[in-house]
């Protein structure tokens, strides 16, 4: 019984090492590949979701969380421009200014998401989702992992047609839908 | 014995590294409303580094332990999920808590057409997102009123509960033509965005024309143009005056010019003659004219016939409009 319970203890603290050690070395490994989107379009109202704009969404949400990723983790918010606008671009924004003046990078495992359109504007325009994401997170400051969590997270995200794609114009994460 | 030792190496390493990795909780709560400031307590002597990391920001600040630690209101503006760490060597408490939106205090509003007809079901669309204070979206569910009015009419006005700070609305655009205000709005609040929507004549409606035989031309025109609520098309609108005869087909488009297109159309002995104005179809006329050389009645009067029709012979209108098919 002891023994067990050590056993498992010991695994613990070498995971944790394990994944201190494993962020750093990933990233240089390997450019994250898109992340993983599922998208449900049976709920959208009041406009039906057509076949194009459902493979774009699935297209762009999965390139803004690439990109998100990209930004948070080298502190770069030039690499929001892809895929965020309006008001979840500026807080990115802010808060890669404020990582990278704390000397603080956020390191994420995007193990995928789950998309339900909730809301397709009726001139198609905008469209309101739900997002269930798995995420890997790790907060470094420097060197020393101040936060690693694995979690899910909801989102409310407001999705708009700008130029030639959909962007992220609202990421809002909620305590559950 | 020396693998006794190890072995008790071993299981000191571990029992150390799982009380490093061993993480408390800070107190504090796990909802915050947004712009809500707090503070938290912590124990213990020395210097200790908090950060709080949010989806518009990261704080990070070093702390006496025994002293609270306070966030202001100003550092949780933005909704959503914040991490907060207190570091202190190589222990970390930490919380995971939501920020959500405060009250509603701002719209924004797309209302599409611009200009729409009048009358017509379903025909005008508008967004409204709610907003808090801060710019968050509101999640939980907010009445917003929609009104529709145009000068001198009664509005027409619902209210829709917005989910996940949406709410939107279809309407039927209003009976008279003019600038339609169409407004958002909060109930219990001064919050309103207001948008303009023209609403214009909607299509023609019981087209009717009366035609006029000339010495050498047919001249038709058609009562004051209406749509189905009384409002007068505008000028400009194209209507099409059709002549059918032995010979072929005449097409005449003419524009209308206060209230009233008119044109001309050729002489014809026998010829039937209808009029449109885009989609509507109006009355027919059948025109049957006896020349004196065929042993008609007069030597320029026309004998019309008609058929769900009116045709006078009096005098002579001047022509608008230009011939624009030709005979085929």
């Amino acid at each position: 019984m002891i023994k067990t319970s050590i056993f498992r203890r010991c695994t613990r603290a070498l995971l944790l090492l394990w994944a201190s050690w494993a962020a750093f070395v990933f990233p240089v490994l390997a450019d994250d590949p898109a992340p993983k989107v599922q998208l449900s379009i049976s709920g959208a109202t009041p406009r039906e979701v057509e076949d194009t704009t459902e493979k774009a969404i699935v297209r762009d949400y999965s390139a803004a969380w690439a990109a998100l990723t990209k930004a948070l983790a080298g502190n770069r918010a030039g690499a929001l421009e892809a895929g965020f606008t309006g008001a979840a671009h500026d807080e990115l924004a802010a808060r890669i200014e404020q990582q990278a003046k704390n000397g603080v990078r956020t390191q994420i495992t995007d193990r995928g998401h789950n998309l339900e359109a909730v809301i397709y504007t009726l001139e198609g325009s905008a469209m309101q989702l739900h997002d269930t994401a798995q995420l890997d997170i790790q907060v470094l400051d420097g060197g020393n992992v101040i936060h690693s969590e694995h979690a899910t997270v909801h989102y409310v995200v407001l999705m708009t047609v700008a130029e030639d794609r959909w962007k992220v114009r609202l990421l809002q994460a909620v305590p559950g839908f | 014995m020396s693998k006794l030792g190890y072995i008790l190496l071993a299981l000191a390493t571990c029992l150390f590294a799982s009380y490093v990795a061993h993480a408390g909780e800070l107190n504090i709560p796990n909802q915050l409303s947004s712009g809500q400031g707090f503070s938290i307590p912590t124990s213990g002597t020395g210097t200790a580094t908090f950060y709080l990391i949010g989806p518009a920001g990261v704080i990070k600040r070093a702390v006496h332990l025994g002293d609270a630690v306070n966030v202001a209101g100003e550092e949780t503006r933005a909704a959503g999920r914040y991490v907060a760490v207190l570091r202190s060597g190589d222990s970390n408490d930490t919380k995971v808590f939501f920020v959500t939106p405060g009250k509603p205090a701002a719209l924004n509003f797309l209302a599409r057409p611009s200009r729409v007809p009048t009358a017509k079901p379903d025909a005008i669309s508008g967004v409204a997102f709610v907003f808090d204070g801060y710019k968050n979206l509101m999640i939980e569910s907010v009445p917003v009123n929609f009104s529709l009015a145009v000068e001198k009419s009664a509005p027409a006005s619902r209210t829709v509960p917005a989910k996940d700070g949406i709410a939107w609305i279809q309407m039927a655009s209003g009976r008279s033509q003019g600038a339609a205000q169409f407004v958002a709005s909060l109930p219990a609040t001064d919050v309103s965005v207001r948008r303009v929507v023209q609403q214009v004549a909607g299509d023609a409606c019981n087209l009717h024309m009366k035609a006029q035989a000339m010495a050498k031309t047919i001249v038709v025109e058609t009562d004051p143009i209406r749509d189905c609520s009384g409002n007068a098309v505008p000028d400009g609108t194209i209507v099409t005056f059709t002549e059918t005869d032995s010979r072929g087909l005449s097409t005449v488009d003419a524009r209308v010019k206060r209230g009233i297109a008119r044109a001309e159309l050729p002489l014809s002995e026998n010829a039937t003659i209808s009029v449109a104005a885009g989609v509507v179809l109006g009355n027919e006329v059948h025109i049957r004219w006896a020349s004196p050389g065929n042993g008609g009645a007069g030597a320029a009067r026309a004998n019309l016939k008609f058929k769900d029709g009116i045709a006078t012979d009096g005098g002579r209108a001047n022509a608008e409009g230009s011939a624009t098919g030709g005979r085929e």
